[in-house]
């Protein structure tokens, strides 16, 4: 969820307020929508529930009624296992190798094939080194396994195969990207997708065009992206005293004292974690409903707490209810069911660099090498220009097709897309035409 | 906006947004309901239709309703045939006009664009009381409708985004929990409007032509995958026979179907069915198509998306005045709960000769429906709870059945025993996995459920209106019979009685019910069941070690 939120912070720096985030890692991929600016929720979850296909079955668990960002999750990831079912058919997932013993190409015992190894034979990932040279890759490892464990048994060739393994992955994740977008009426092709997370920017472009979509965004460090939606976030601790009790019988001298204790709670707790007290912010809400509803919506409660101000709560949560269900019954009980306070810390908003801009070529430092690279069956392996990401300038352009490394990720730009470093140094993808 | 035919893309994502639109309404129904049988056991459903009146998406619901509303909203339409205003919301329950039961109750509201009908909103709740003579209107002995409730033919309830308080007040006065019954009826106009809303929005986005395009390409893409999938299945005709119980013990009421397969068409023939009784178990037609489209999605592919067009493939007919077609006024309060379950239970019987891999055993073939109430003593408001408990699921091909759970027409919750005691004078005193009532096979019966409860306080009516007592969910392919369910009043000195499956009884202060749902039906012969398995039941305790060796030899 903290990737969503990133998404929505760099959306607003961007001036992008609708967004789809995909975070790509080692053994998962998460897909969340940004609307308005905002992450959309859901209102209610399940948790300990079965899944099926990326979806929570109704009914499998335990509902959580306690707003959630709207997230769909898939194992899958660069570490993510391919392998052949008893059916002779090529299969990804749902296992993962991790980070360790981790893909076979780490040379660090990993035996099981994984999407990296397949990338990496695809020309995608460079074939030497990640982590700026501090991961050495053994790449003949890689196509030694693929030989093994997939040509021998399916009668694929090796780029065949580690091509089969790149496109079931990435027809598992076009769907948890659909689940999120499409099947809750949103058209994908008016957003524009924050990709991060290791793996997210290498297979960016090939979702894009299944979805598409035209505009990519690859933050500065897309591996520390989701990091980076938890700075962007405050610091909350949330309290709840239920009390069950009809409005018009409640006695606001009693509510007062229970709100503070709540308050002097949150205060306390933000103290130890070293907030002063300029930094910290106390939010006062209800939940209250119809005598005889089951369900409650929450409204905030002003300071001090008197009959005027548990008054005005009532009239809020009328049109509360109005607007979110159509109407309202003044005449009817009010009962109040929860308190909640709400403590909150804040931390500064990490500031994002800005440069000016240099010319659309980029310098020959910034070009590391030319690789041959497969982007899709009919075209085969393209001489690819690969570039640096750190000496990147704002305002250079890179045209695919072409691969951007870095010591996080790296990013595959396909024939048919270009990339533009942008002033706070976000690759900003656009497909042309 | 965007204009002429629309793009594959644009057309999965209307139809996304369309089923959305009827989960949204569902959520607001269930989240701004008063009564525990819709806030709890989500006993509603809700659809969008296009403006011609053909289902265009339903949310996953309840089987029964979702089948049922194309002939309600056929029927509201038909009544104001003039046309609808923007703002009106028109609400029936009557089964001869559409309706399934007295206690679901319809409310259907037209969706205007600049003042063009581009669709409309649906939903059906269970209310959990609209009259009749005893309380929760679901009575066992009724021997005409007008016994059972109040009848609402298609009246409008909102007139031009008011409420209709002269409808309002008639309904509310006729019903013995007026209070539940107000805030179930505010929450259905709720869900309606916010569906409306949201086809607004889509309307908004891609024109009202785009919207209709998409709901017409929606619907016929199902009918194409409907047909591909029917020709899958032998062509020929099947036939299969069942019964359902009348209240005098052992006798029957015969249930006949014959079903044609024809290349990719289908059709159901319930010519040889009893005629309608005066026993509230005749199905008007709304169940019995609901129960029939319901198996057709069962043996073809259920993924296809549920529409007006996955319909089109298949004829059903029903002889008018027999117990799946009756006329009025035959009483109809458990045709929907329990008839239509027997109906899934002959048309599967019958697809088994064709389909022998993709047929499960028969499911508990019942709801076991339980309404309690009456009025406290002390202020002189009335109570009335209604519940459906589940049993045993058949077992499936491959598959054992669930155990306890609601199947086939149905797909409602429990009720939470603290939401009963909260709520009611009951105390629960047992509520667990009935031993000993699967039917053996290779693939076994799902188990039954035991509940049991005792009235706390004053004196309540209980109705109960079962089925599957003195006949057995049946096995396949040599797999036993599950074993039948039983209900029980038990006393404070510690007499028990056996009550039939449908009939209404007394209650005071330390009396109680004891409910035994049956098991569902085995499937193969219970010689080829993996002996590990039969092992792990007992273990579970779900199979005693005498009935194990009597079912699967030592």
């Amino acid at each position: 969820a903290a990737g969503v939120v990133a998404s929505a912070y760099l959306g607003k720096k961007l001036e992008v307020d609708s967004i789809l985030s995909f975070d790509m890692g080692g053994t998962t991929a998460k897909a969340g929508l940004v609307v308005g600016g905002e992450p959309r929720m859901a209102y209610e979850c399940e948790v300990g529930g079965r899944v099926h296909r990326g979806r929570v079955v109704k009914g499998s668990g335990y509902p959580v009624r306690f707003p959630f960002v709207d997230l769909a999750e898939t194992s899958a990831g660069g570490g993510t296992i391919a392998w052949v079912d008893a059916a002779g058919l090529l299969r990804v997932g749902p296992l993962s190798a991790g980070a360790d013993p981790g893909p076979v190409c780490y040379n660090k015992g990993g035996r099981e094939l994984t999407v990296t190894d397949a990338n990496l034979l695809l020309g995608r990932l460079n074939s030497r080194y990640l982590l700026g040279g501090e991961l050495p890759l053994a790449s003949e490892l890689s196509a030694k396994a693929v030989e093994q464990e997939i040509c021998e048994k399916t009668g694929l060739g090796v780029s065949e195969a580690a091509y089969g393994i790149v496109r079931i992955i990435n027809s598992d994740m076009s769907r948890i990207l659909r689940i999120v977008s499409t099947e809750r009426g949103y058209d994908l092709r008016e957003f524009a997708m924050v990709a991060f997370g290791g793996a997210g920017p290498m297979h960016a472009c090939d979702l894009a065009e299944e979805l598409g979509v035209s505009r990519i965004v690859v933050p500065v460090s897309p591996g520390l992206f989701s990091a980076f939606g938890l700075l962007a976030s405050s610091v909350r601790h949330s309290y709840v005293k239920s009390i069950i009790e009809r409005q018009a019988r409640a006695d606001p001298t009693r509510l007062k004292k229970w709100y503070r204790e709540l308050e002097d709670e949150g205060q306390a707790v933000l103290g130890r974690e070293g907030f002063g007290d300029r930094e910290i912010h106390l939010l006062r809400e209800m939940d209250l409903r119809y005598l005889g509803q089951s369900y409650e919506l929450t409204v905030p409660v002003r300071r001090p707490m008197v009959a005027k101000t548990l008054r005005a709560a009532t009239l809020r949560f009328h049109s509360e209810h109005r607007r979110t269900y159509g109407y309202s019954v003044v005449e009817e009980d009010v009962e109040i069911v929860n308190l909640r306070v709400t403590a909150i810390g804040r931390i500064p908003e990490p500031p994002m660099a800005k440069a000016t801009l240099a010319e659309a070529e980029p310098g020959a430092d910034s070009r590391v090498e030319e690789r041959n690279v497969l982007f899709n069956e009919e075209e085969g392996f393209v001489r690819s220009h690969v570039f640096e990401r750190s000496t990147l300038r704002p305002g250079n352009v890179v045209e695919g097709p072409a691969v951007v490394e870095q010591y996080d990720a790296t990013t595959v730009i396909n024939p048919g897309w270009k990339a533009e470093a942008d002033t706070s140094g976000n690759i900003r993808l656009v497909r042309l035409a | 906006m965007r204009r002429g035919r629309l793009d594959p893309v644009t057309v999965e994502v209307m139809r996304g947004g369309l089923v959305y639109a009827a989960e949204e309404m569902g959520v607001a129904l269930r989240n701004s309901a008063y009564s525990p049988n819709i806030k709890e056991r989500m006993d509603h459903s809700c659809a969008v239709f296009d403006g011609k009146g053909r289902m265009a998406a339903q949310a996953e619901h309840i089987p029964a309703h979702l089948g049922s509303m194309p002939l309600t909203v056929k029927a509201a339409l038909r009544r104001f045939d003039e046309g609808l205003e923007p703002g009106d919301m028109v609400l029936l329950n009557d089964p001869y006009a559409g309706g399934t039961h007295l206690p679901d109750l319809t409310l259907i509201a037209p969706v205007f664009r600049h003042e063009r009908l581009i669709a409309y909103v649906v939903n059906k709740a269970h209310h959990s009381d609209v009259g009749g003579i005893t309380p929760g209107s679901m009575a066992a002995e009724s021997s005409e409708l007008y016994q059972e409730g109040l009848v609402i033919p298609p009246v409008k309830l909102v007139v031009g985004e008011s409420v209709n308080q002269d409808v309002m007040e008639l309904i509310l006065r006729n019903v013995r929990t007026p209070r539940d019954r107000l805030g179930d009826l505010r929450a259905q106009i709720a869900a309606n409007r916010l569906g409306a809303g949201r086809i607004l929005e889509l309307a908004e986005r891609y024109g009202a032509e785009g919207l209709e395009d998409a709901m017409d390409r929606i619907m016929g893409h199902s009918k194409e995958l409907m047909q591909r999938e029917i020709s899958k299945i032998p062509e020929g005709v099947y036939e299969a026979e069942d019964v359902l119980e009348l209240p005098r013990e052992q006798a029957t009421l015969k249930m006949a179907v014959s079903i044609e397969v024809e290349g990719d068409h289908l059709t159901m023939d319930f010519t040889g069915t009893d005629s309608q009784v005066e026993v509230p178990i005749n199905a008007p037609l709304g169940v019995t198509l609901a129960a029939c489209y319901y198996v057709v999605k069962c043996v073809t592919d259920p993924t296809i998306p549920s529409n007006d067009g996955c319909y089109r493939p298949v004829s059903v007919e029903v002889p008018e005045g027999s117990v799946l077609n009756p006329k009025a006024p035959a009483p109809v309060a458990g045709g929907q709960v329990e008839t239509g379950q027997r109906i899934v239970d002959v048309l599967f019987r019958a697809l088994a000769q064709a389909l022998p891999d993709r047929v499960p055993a028969a499911s508990q073939g019942t709801m076991n429906n339980v309404t309690v109430g009456s009025y406290d003593p002390m202020t002189g408001e009335g109570w009335s709870f209604y519940e459906t408990i589940g049993g045993g699921m058949g077992a499936r091909p491959g598959l054992d059945g669930i155990d306890s759970i609601h199947t086939h027409m149905t797909n409602t919750m429990n009720t939470p025993i603290e939401v009963i005691e909260r709520n009611y004078p009951i105390r629960v005193t047992r509520y667990e996995l009935r031993p000993d009532s699967s039917g053996a096979g290779e693939w076994r019966g799902g188990a039954g459920t035991v509940r049991e409860w005792v009235l706390t306080g004053g004196t309540a009516t209980v109705s109960v209106m079962a089925e599957r007592n003195s006949t057995a969910p049946w096995g396949l392919l040599g797999g036993r019979p599950g074993v039948s369910g039983e209900y029980w009043i038990t006393s404070k000195d510690g007499t028990e009685a056996k009550i039939p499956s449908k009939c209404t009884v007394r209650l005071s202060q330390g009396e109680g019910l004891r409910v035994l749902t049956p098991g569902g039906g085995g499937l193969g012969a219970p010689s080829r069941r993996d002996r590990k398995l039969v092992r792990m039941d007992v273990l579970s305790g779900i199979l005693s070690r005498e009935k194990a060796r009597l079912d699967y030899g030592p």
